[in-house]
Protein backbone atom coordinates (compact mmCIF):
# COMPACT_ATOMS: atom_id res chain seq x y z
CA UNK A 1 0.00 0.00 0.00
CA UNK A 2 1.88 3.28 -1.20
CA UNK A 3 0.18 6.24 -0.10
CA UNK A 4 0.48 9.12 -2.44
CA UNK A 5 2.28 12.01 -0.84
CA UNK A 6 1.25 15.91 -1.51
CA UNK A 7 3.83 17.45 0.84
CA UNK A 8 6.88 16.81 2.67
CA UNK A 9 8.14 18.61 5.63
CA UNK A 10 11.81 18.43 6.51
CA UNK A 11 12.25 19.16 10.23
CA UNK A 12 15.82 16.86 10.65
CA UNK A 13 17.97 18.63 13.54
CA UNK A 14 15.04 20.75 14.68
CA UNK A 15 14.40 20.38 18.58
CA UNK A 16 10.80 21.59 20.30
CA UNK A 17 8.76 23.60 19.30
CA UNK A 18 10.07 24.21 15.72
CA UNK A 19 8.93 20.81 14.32
CA UNK A 20 5.05 20.98 15.67
CA UNK A 21 4.91 25.00 14.65
CA UNK A 22 5.95 23.61 11.16
CA UNK A 23 3.97 21.19 10.89
CA UNK A 24 1.01 22.69 12.73
CA UNK A 25 1.56 25.49 9.56
CA UNK A 26 2.27 23.25 6.92
CA UNK A 27 -0.88 21.26 7.68
CA UNK A 28 -2.69 24.70 7.57
CA UNK A 29 -1.71 25.03 3.81
CA UNK A 30 -3.42 21.78 2.72
CA UNK A 31 -6.84 20.31 1.57
CA UNK A 32 -9.19 17.96 3.25
CA UNK A 33 -7.60 14.87 2.37
CA UNK A 34 -4.34 15.58 1.13
CA UNK A 35 -1.24 13.93 2.97
CA UNK A 36 2.11 14.81 4.13
CA UNK A 37 5.23 13.55 5.24
CA UNK A 38 7.69 14.95 8.10
CA UNK A 39 10.75 13.54 8.56
CA UNK A 40 12.19 14.52 12.03
CA UNK A 41 14.84 13.98 14.12
CA UNK A 42 13.32 15.11 17.96
CA UNK A 43 12.40 12.32 20.57
CA UNK A 44 9.72 14.97 21.68
CA UNK A 45 8.05 14.36 18.54
CA UNK A 46 7.10 11.20 19.05
CA UNK A 47 4.81 11.63 21.61
CA UNK A 48 3.77 15.04 20.57
CA UNK A 49 2.64 14.56 17.38
CA UNK A 50 0.27 11.70 17.67
CA UNK A 51 -1.45 13.33 20.87
CA UNK A 52 -1.73 16.61 18.19
CA UNK A 53 -3.31 14.76 15.19
CA UNK A 54 -5.94 13.03 17.60
CA UNK A 55 -6.84 16.23 19.14
CA UNK A 56 -6.70 18.09 15.76
CA UNK A 57 -8.83 15.23 14.08
CA UNK A 58 -6.19 14.46 11.35
CA UNK A 59 -5.14 10.87 11.00
CA UNK A 60 -1.19 9.71 11.42
CA UNK A 61 -1.73 6.77 8.68
CA UNK A 62 1.79 5.81 9.28
CA UNK A 63 4.88 6.25 11.29
CA UNK A 64 7.87 4.78 10.61
CA UNK A 65 12.46 4.67 11.55
CA UNK A 66 13.92 5.36 8.60
CA UNK A 67 18.21 4.99 8.79
CA UNK A 68 19.98 6.72 11.06
CA UNK A 69 17.60 8.04 14.15
CA UNK A 70 15.12 9.76 11.32
CA UNK A 71 11.42 9.09 11.89
CA UNK A 72 8.86 9.55 9.28
CA UNK A 73 4.93 10.67 10.32
CA UNK A 74 2.58 10.77 7.37
CA UNK A 75 -0.85 12.44 8.41
CA UNK A 76 -3.78 12.92 6.26
CA UNK A 77 -6.04 16.37 6.91
CA UNK A 78 -9.11 15.92 8.02
CA UNK B 1 16.79 -14.91 14.21
CA UNK B 2 17.13 -16.50 17.28
CA UNK B 3 18.91 -13.18 19.11
CA UNK B 4 15.43 -11.35 18.22
CA UNK B 5 13.15 -13.85 19.28
CA UNK B 6 14.67 -14.75 22.48
CA UNK B 7 12.12 -14.54 25.25
CA UNK B 8 12.40 -11.19 27.50
CA UNK B 9 13.61 -12.26 31.39
CA UNK B 10 11.31 -10.57 33.72
CA UNK B 11 14.48 -7.97 34.45
CA UNK B 12 14.55 -7.19 30.58
CA UNK B 13 10.82 -6.58 31.07
CA UNK B 14 11.09 -4.42 34.09
CA UNK B 15 13.44 -2.34 31.85
CA UNK B 16 11.38 -2.17 28.90
CA UNK B 17 9.09 -0.75 31.47
CA UNK B 18 10.70 2.34 31.87
CA UNK B 19 12.53 2.57 28.39
CA UNK B 20 10.70 1.63 25.23
CA UNK B 21 7.84 4.62 25.88
CA UNK B 22 7.94 7.93 27.03
CA UNK B 23 6.39 8.21 30.50
CA UNK B 24 3.20 10.70 30.71
CA UNK B 25 4.30 14.04 32.01
CA UNK B 26 2.02 14.19 34.85
CA UNK B 27 4.87 10.75 36.24
CA UNK B 28 7.29 12.77 35.95
CA UNK B 29 5.91 16.01 37.82
CA UNK B 30 4.62 13.58 40.62
CA UNK B 31 8.35 12.13 41.14
CA UNK B 32 10.50 15.19 40.33
CA UNK B 33 7.84 16.76 43.17
CA UNK B 34 8.67 13.90 45.80
CA UNK B 35 12.71 14.26 44.57
CA UNK B 36 12.78 17.78 45.24
CA UNK B 37 11.06 17.19 48.92
CA UNK B 38 13.65 14.81 49.59
CA UNK B 39 16.80 18.09 48.55
CA UNK B 40 15.16 20.10 50.70
CA UNK B 41 14.87 17.55 53.41
CA UNK B 42 18.33 16.97 53.56
CA UNK B 43 19.63 20.29 52.62
CA UNK B 44 17.50 23.07 50.58
CA UNK B 45 15.49 22.76 47.35
CA UNK B 46 16.04 22.13 43.53
CA UNK B 47 17.35 25.10 41.91
CA UNK B 48 19.56 25.14 38.35
CA UNK B 49 20.21 28.54 37.51
CA UNK B 50 22.65 29.21 40.33
CA UNK B 51 24.25 25.63 39.19
CA UNK B 52 24.89 27.18 35.71
CA UNK B 53 26.25 29.95 37.30
CA UNK B 54 28.84 27.68 38.86
CA UNK B 55 30.12 26.12 35.86
CA UNK B 56 29.98 29.81 34.16
CA UNK B 57 32.57 31.30 36.92
CA UNK B 58 34.67 28.06 36.87
CA UNK B 59 34.64 28.36 33.05
CA UNK B 60 36.15 32.12 33.30
CA UNK B 61 38.37 31.30 36.18
CA UNK B 62 39.91 28.27 33.73
CA UNK B 63 41.19 31.35 31.41
CA UNK B 64 42.61 32.82 34.15
CA UNK B 65 40.17 35.82 35.01
CA UNK B 66 40.81 36.99 38.46
CA UNK B 67 37.49 38.12 39.45
CA UNK B 68 36.71 34.86 39.44
CA UNK B 69 39.22 33.10 41.12
CA UNK B 70 37.28 32.62 44.82
CA UNK B 71 34.74 30.67 42.59
CA UNK B 72 33.77 26.99 43.93
CA UNK B 73 34.42 24.45 42.21
CA UNK B 74 32.21 22.66 40.27
CA UNK B 75 33.04 19.30 42.40
CA UNK B 76 32.46 21.18 45.92
CA UNK B 77 29.43 23.01 44.42
CA UNK B 78 26.39 21.55 45.43
CA UNK B 79 24.04 22.87 42.62
CA UNK B 80 26.94 22.64 40.28
CA UNK B 81 27.03 19.13 40.37
CA UNK B 82 23.74 18.66 40.47
CA UNK B 83 23.37 20.40 37.23
CA UNK B 84 26.03 18.33 35.93
CA UNK B 85 24.69 14.88 36.92
CA UNK B 86 21.18 16.03 35.69
CA UNK B 87 23.05 16.33 32.24
CA UNK B 88 24.36 12.89 32.89
CA UNK B 89 20.98 11.08 34.29
CA UNK B 90 19.73 12.42 30.95
CA UNK B 91 22.16 10.84 28.96
CA UNK B 92 21.84 7.82 30.87
CA UNK B 93 18.38 8.23 30.20
CA UNK B 94 18.79 8.46 26.61
CA UNK B 95 20.94 5.57 26.12
CA UNK B 96 18.95 3.12 27.83
CA UNK B 97 16.07 3.89 25.42
CA UNK B 98 17.93 4.88 22.59
CA UNK B 99 17.33 8.14 21.84
CA UNK B 100 20.88 9.49 22.14
CA UNK B 101 22.17 11.50 18.89
CA UNK B 102 24.23 14.25 18.56
CA UNK B 103 21.50 16.55 16.12
CA UNK B 104 23.39 19.50 15.00
CA UNK B 105 20.32 22.08 13.67
CA UNK B 106 20.65 24.64 11.29
CA UNK B 107 22.59 27.78 11.76
CA UNK B 108 19.80 29.72 13.06
CA UNK B 109 18.84 27.39 15.84
CA UNK B 110 22.55 27.15 16.99
CA UNK B 111 22.49 31.06 17.75
CA UNK B 112 18.89 31.33 18.95
CA UNK B 113 19.56 28.62 21.62
CA UNK B 114 22.75 31.01 22.36
CA UNK B 115 20.54 34.25 21.92
CA UNK B 116 18.15 32.20 23.63
CA UNK B 117 20.81 30.73 26.94
CA UNK B 118 21.77 34.63 27.58
CA UNK B 119 18.35 36.09 27.90
CA UNK B 120 17.86 33.15 30.65
CA UNK B 121 20.67 34.05 32.52
CA UNK B 122 19.94 38.19 32.58
CA UNK B 123 16.65 36.62 33.54
CA UNK B 124 17.92 34.14 36.33
CA UNK B 125 20.25 36.58 37.87
CA UNK B 126 17.95 40.09 37.89
CA UNK B 127 14.68 37.70 38.56
CA UNK B 128 16.95 35.61 41.10
CA UNK B 129 16.05 31.82 40.07
CA UNK B 130 15.00 30.38 37.17
CA UNK B 131 11.56 27.94 36.24
CA UNK B 132 12.97 25.95 39.15
CA UNK B 133 14.23 28.02 42.04
CA UNK B 134 11.64 30.53 41.80
CA UNK B 135 8.93 28.46 40.26
CA UNK B 136 8.56 24.57 40.44
CA UNK B 137 10.45 25.09 43.83
CA UNK B 138 9.38 28.82 44.64
CA UNK B 139 5.70 28.44 44.72
CA UNK B 140 5.91 25.79 47.12
CA UNK B 141 7.79 27.42 48.85
CA UNK B 142 4.90 29.79 49.53
CA UNK B 143 7.29 32.45 48.29
CA UNK B 144 5.09 35.94 46.74
CA UNK B 145 7.98 36.69 44.62
CA UNK B 146 8.24 33.34 42.61
CA UNK B 147 4.28 34.14 42.16
CA UNK B 148 4.89 37.23 40.92
CA UNK B 149 8.12 35.64 38.49
CA UNK B 150 5.37 33.19 37.34
CA UNK B 151 3.52 36.07 36.31
CA UNK B 152 6.72 37.61 34.16
CA UNK B 153 7.18 33.87 32.62
CA UNK B 154 3.82 34.25 31.46
CA UNK B 155 4.27 37.55 29.35
CA UNK B 156 7.67 36.22 28.18
CA UNK B 157 6.60 33.13 26.88
CA UNK B 158 3.35 34.53 24.95
CA UNK B 159 5.44 37.31 23.11
CA UNK B 160 8.76 35.24 22.45
CA UNK B 161 6.18 32.80 20.90
CA UNK B 162 4.72 35.20 19.10
CA UNK B 163 7.75 36.24 17.91
CA UNK B 164 8.85 32.48 17.02
CA UNK B 165 6.19 32.16 14.77
CA UNK B 166 6.32 35.70 13.10
CA UNK B 167 9.94 34.65 12.51
CA UNK B 168 8.80 31.21 10.72
CA UNK B 169 6.58 33.32 8.47
CA UNK B 170 8.56 36.10 7.30
CA UNK B 171 12.64 33.88 7.71
CA UNK B 172 11.10 30.21 7.28
CA UNK B 173 15.17 30.02 6.16
CA UNK B 174 15.89 30.80 9.26
CA UNK B 175 15.03 27.76 11.22
CA UNK B 176 15.77 25.88 7.92
CA UNK B 177 18.83 24.50 6.24
CA UNK B 178 21.59 21.95 6.70
CA UNK B 179 21.06 19.43 9.69
CA UNK B 180 23.47 16.83 10.85
CA UNK B 181 22.35 14.06 13.02
CA UNK B 182 25.08 11.37 14.48
CA UNK B 183 25.73 8.75 16.80
CA UNK B 184 22.03 7.80 16.24
CA UNK B 185 20.48 4.53 17.07
CA UNK B 186 17.74 2.74 15.47
CA UNK B 187 15.24 -0.54 16.83
CA UNK B 188 18.02 -2.99 15.75
CA UNK B 189 21.08 -0.97 15.86
CA UNK B 190 23.23 0.87 18.40
CA UNK B 191 23.10 -1.61 21.10
CA UNK B 192 26.02 0.21 22.08
CA UNK B 193 23.83 3.14 23.91
CA UNK B 194 22.80 0.61 26.19
CA UNK B 195 26.00 -0.30 27.54
CA UNK B 196 27.56 2.94 27.11
CA UNK B 197 24.35 3.87 29.27
CA UNK B 198 25.20 1.07 32.20
CA UNK B 199 28.98 2.30 32.20
CA UNK B 200 28.05 5.62 32.99
CA UNK B 201 25.50 4.99 35.40
CA UNK B 202 28.65 2.69 37.26
CA UNK B 203 31.33 5.40 36.86
CA UNK B 204 28.76 8.25 38.55
CA UNK B 205 27.14 5.24 41.54
CA UNK B 206 30.97 5.43 42.31
CA UNK B 207 31.10 9.14 42.34
CA UNK B 208 27.91 8.87 44.97
CA UNK B 209 30.40 6.26 46.92
CA UNK B 210 33.35 8.36 46.98
CA UNK B 211 30.93 11.49 47.92
CA UNK B 212 29.69 9.73 50.87
CA UNK B 213 32.94 8.89 52.68
CA UNK B 214 33.31 13.00 53.75
CA UNK B 215 30.24 14.51 51.94
CA UNK B 216 27.02 12.93 52.52
CA UNK B 217 25.02 15.81 51.10
CA UNK B 218 26.43 15.86 48.49
CA UNK B 219 26.21 11.63 47.99
CA UNK B 220 22.33 12.16 47.99
CA UNK B 221 22.95 15.33 45.43
CA UNK B 222 24.32 13.09 42.69
CA UNK B 223 21.26 10.06 43.49
CA UNK B 224 18.65 12.37 43.33
CA UNK B 225 19.72 14.39 40.45
CA UNK B 226 21.07 11.32 38.37
CA UNK B 227 17.18 10.44 38.81
CA UNK B 228 15.82 13.76 38.63
CA UNK B 229 17.91 14.05 34.92
CA UNK B 230 16.53 10.45 33.89
CA UNK B 231 13.04 11.11 34.82
CA UNK B 232 13.20 14.35 32.89
CA UNK B 233 14.56 12.71 29.46
CA UNK B 234 12.14 9.85 29.53
CA UNK B 235 8.95 11.95 30.56
CA UNK B 236 10.01 15.24 28.72
CA UNK B 237 9.53 17.11 31.63
CA UNK B 238 8.98 20.62 29.95
CA UNK B 239 8.43 23.88 31.60
CA UNK B 240 8.54 25.82 28.61
CA UNK B 241 5.85 23.33 27.34
CA UNK B 242 3.82 23.70 30.31
CA UNK B 243 3.87 27.85 29.68
CA UNK B 244 3.79 27.67 26.09
CA UNK B 245 1.85 25.07 24.59
CA UNK B 246 -2.14 25.93 25.24
CA UNK B 247 -1.06 29.00 23.45
CA UNK B 248 0.18 27.17 20.70
CA UNK B 249 -1.17 23.63 20.10
CA UNK B 250 -3.80 23.94 23.19
CA UNK B 251 -2.01 21.45 24.20
CA UNK B 252 -2.70 21.20 28.48
CA UNK B 253 -1.00 17.65 29.59
CA UNK B 254 2.61 19.21 30.25
CA UNK B 255 1.21 22.28 32.09
CA UNK B 256 -0.62 19.40 34.05
CA UNK B 257 2.09 17.22 34.83
CA UNK B 258 3.83 20.52 36.14
CA UNK B 259 0.73 21.32 38.43
CA UNK B 260 1.53 17.37 40.05
CA UNK B 261 4.68 18.69 40.53
CA UNK B 262 3.99 21.74 42.28
CA UNK B 263 1.29 20.63 44.24
CA UNK B 264 3.20 17.46 45.47
CA UNK B 265 6.19 19.68 46.11
CA UNK B 266 3.60 21.93 48.02
CA UNK B 267 2.12 19.55 51.03
CA UNK B 268 6.00 18.56 51.54
CA UNK B 269 7.25 22.12 51.39
CA UNK B 270 4.80 23.35 53.59
CA UNK B 271 5.10 20.54 55.88
CA UNK B 272 8.75 21.09 56.45
CA UNK B 273 8.26 25.07 56.85
CA UNK B 274 5.62 24.27 59.41
CA UNK B 275 7.50 22.08 61.71
CA UNK B 276 10.83 23.14 60.83
CA UNK B 277 12.48 19.77 59.76
CA UNK B 278 15.81 19.61 58.60
CA UNK B 279 16.42 22.93 60.32
CA UNK B 280 19.85 22.02 61.09
CA UNK B 281 21.99 24.64 62.86
CA UNK B 282 20.70 27.61 61.80
CA UNK B 283 17.51 29.65 63.25
CA UNK B 284 13.50 28.00 62.54
CA UNK B 285 12.83 31.84 60.80
CA UNK B 286 15.81 31.12 58.54
CA UNK B 287 14.45 27.51 57.85
CA UNK B 288 11.00 28.86 56.84
CA UNK B 289 12.41 31.62 54.73
CA UNK B 290 14.22 28.85 52.31
CA UNK B 291 13.99 30.10 48.77
CA UNK B 292 12.24 33.04 49.46
CA UNK B 293 14.49 35.37 47.67
CA UNK B 294 14.40 39.43 47.29
CA UNK B 295 12.45 39.96 44.28
CA UNK B 296 8.96 40.79 45.33
CA UNK B 297 7.53 42.56 43.18
CA UNK B 298 9.45 44.67 40.21
CA UNK B 299 12.60 42.53 40.42
CA UNK B 300 10.80 39.01 39.86
CA UNK B 301 8.65 40.58 37.38
CA UNK B 302 11.33 42.01 35.11
CA UNK B 303 13.45 38.81 35.68
CA UNK B 304 10.57 36.24 34.79
CA UNK B 305 9.53 37.91 31.84
CA UNK B 306 13.30 38.45 30.64
CA UNK B 307 13.82 34.65 31.39
CA UNK B 308 10.41 34.05 29.78
CA UNK B 309 11.39 35.09 26.79
CA UNK B 310 14.74 33.05 27.08
CA UNK B 311 13.56 29.68 27.28
CA UNK B 312 10.75 29.80 24.53
CA UNK B 313 13.38 31.28 21.99
CA UNK B 314 15.90 28.90 23.30
CA UNK B 315 13.38 26.40 23.12
CA UNK B 316 14.14 24.51 26.78
CA UNK B 317 14.48 26.43 30.39
CA UNK B 318 17.47 25.76 32.47
CA UNK B 319 16.52 22.12 33.69
CA UNK B 320 14.94 21.79 30.01
CA UNK B 321 18.30 23.01 28.40
CA UNK B 322 20.31 20.85 30.79
CA UNK B 323 18.43 17.21 30.16
CA UNK B 324 18.33 18.05 25.90
CA UNK B 325 22.08 18.88 26.44
CA UNK B 326 22.06 15.10 27.95
CA UNK B 327 20.22 13.77 24.91
CA UNK B 328 22.58 15.13 22.25
CA UNK B 329 20.72 18.52 21.14
CA UNK B 330 23.27 20.70 20.11
CA UNK B 331 20.94 23.89 20.10
CA UNK B 332 20.76 22.77 23.67
CA UNK B 333 24.56 23.09 23.87
CA UNK B 334 24.34 26.44 22.65
CA UNK B 335 21.90 27.45 25.48
CA UNK B 336 24.07 25.97 27.76
CA UNK B 337 27.02 28.23 26.76
CA UNK B 338 25.03 30.78 26.15
CA UNK B 339 23.62 30.62 29.62
CA UNK B 340 27.11 30.34 31.17
CA UNK B 341 28.95 32.64 29.85
CA UNK B 342 26.31 35.61 30.26
CA UNK B 343 25.50 34.55 34.03
CA UNK B 344 28.42 35.79 35.69
CA UNK B 345 28.22 38.50 33.65
CA UNK B 346 24.78 39.81 33.97
CA UNK B 347 25.77 39.60 38.03
CA UNK B 348 28.46 41.35 37.53
CA UNK B 349 27.45 44.17 35.27
CA UNK B 350 23.82 44.22 34.55
CA UNK B 351 22.09 43.27 37.67
CA UNK B 352 23.45 46.06 39.72
CA UNK B 353 22.89 48.75 37.10
CA UNK B 354 19.51 47.35 37.52
CA UNK B 355 18.53 46.82 41.18
CA UNK B 356 20.45 49.77 43.27
CA UNK B 357 17.62 52.22 41.29
CA UNK B 358 15.09 50.16 43.06
CA UNK B 359 14.01 51.36 46.17
CA UNK B 360 13.72 48.15 48.96
CA UNK B 361 9.78 47.56 48.50
CA UNK B 362 10.24 46.48 44.93
CA UNK B 363 12.61 43.54 45.87
CA UNK B 364 12.24 42.54 49.47
CA UNK B 365 11.64 38.94 50.62
CA UNK B 366 7.72 38.58 50.58
CA UNK B 367 6.96 35.02 52.58
CA UNK B 368 2.84 34.17 52.04
CA UNK B 369 2.25 32.99 55.67
CA UNK B 370 3.69 36.05 57.31
CA UNK B 371 0.49 37.82 55.72
CA UNK B 372 -2.01 34.67 55.10
CA UNK B 373 -1.24 32.41 57.72
CA UNK B 374 -0.19 29.02 56.38
CA UNK B 375 -3.33 27.68 55.89
CA UNK B 376 -4.15 30.74 54.01
CA UNK B 377 -1.05 30.58 52.14
CA UNK B 378 -1.36 27.04 51.18
CA UNK B 379 -4.81 27.82 50.03
CA UNK B 380 -4.00 30.94 48.40
CA UNK B 381 -1.11 29.14 46.17
CA UNK B 382 -3.50 25.62 45.63
CA UNK B 383 -6.35 28.18 44.18
CA UNK B 384 -4.05 29.48 41.79
CA UNK B 385 -2.97 26.55 40.39
CA UNK B 386 -6.67 25.22 40.11
CA UNK B 387 -7.67 28.76 38.54
CA UNK B 388 -4.26 27.81 35.95
CA UNK B 389 -5.87 24.11 35.69
CA UNK B 390 -8.73 25.11 34.61
CA UNK B 391 -7.96 27.40 32.20
CA UNK B 392 -5.75 25.18 29.78
CA UNK B 393 -8.54 22.17 30.50
CA UNK B 394 -11.08 24.76 28.98
CA UNK B 395 -8.70 25.92 26.52
CA UNK B 396 -8.04 22.37 25.02
CA UNK B 397 -11.82 22.23 24.34
CA UNK B 398 -12.20 25.05 23.16
CA UNK B 399 -8.89 26.65 21.46
CA UNK B 400 -9.66 29.92 22.40
CA UNK B 401 -6.21 31.21 23.05
CA UNK B 402 -4.38 28.43 20.83
CA UNK B 403 -2.58 29.77 17.55
CA UNK B 404 -2.90 26.46 15.56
Amino acid sequence: METKIDQTLDCKGLSCPMPMMKLAKAMKGLKSGQVLEMIGTDPGTNSDLPKWCEKSGNTLIEKKELDGGITSFIIQKK
Amino acid sequence: MSEENKEIGILGQLFRTFFSKHWPVWVGGITLGILNILLFTIKSPWGASGGINNWGENFFRMFGSSTFEGATPINASFYGMLCVVIVIGSFIGALFSKEFALRIPPKGELIKGFIGGGLMAIGATIGLGCTIGSFFSGIPALSGGAIIFTIGLFVGVIIALKYLMWEMEKFPKFSSGKSYIFLAASEKKGNWQKWLGWITLIIFLAIAYVYSGYNPVMAWFVIIGLLMGLICQRSRFCIVKAFRDPFMTGEADGSVGVMAGLVIGLIGFTAIKYFGIGVGDVSIRAREMTWVFPHFWLRGLIGGFIFGLGMTVAGGCAVGTLWRVGEGQIKLWAAALGFLIISPLSKLYIVPAITEMMPYNMKFKNYLPDYFGYAGAFAIVIGIILIWYVFVKWNEKTGKFSAY
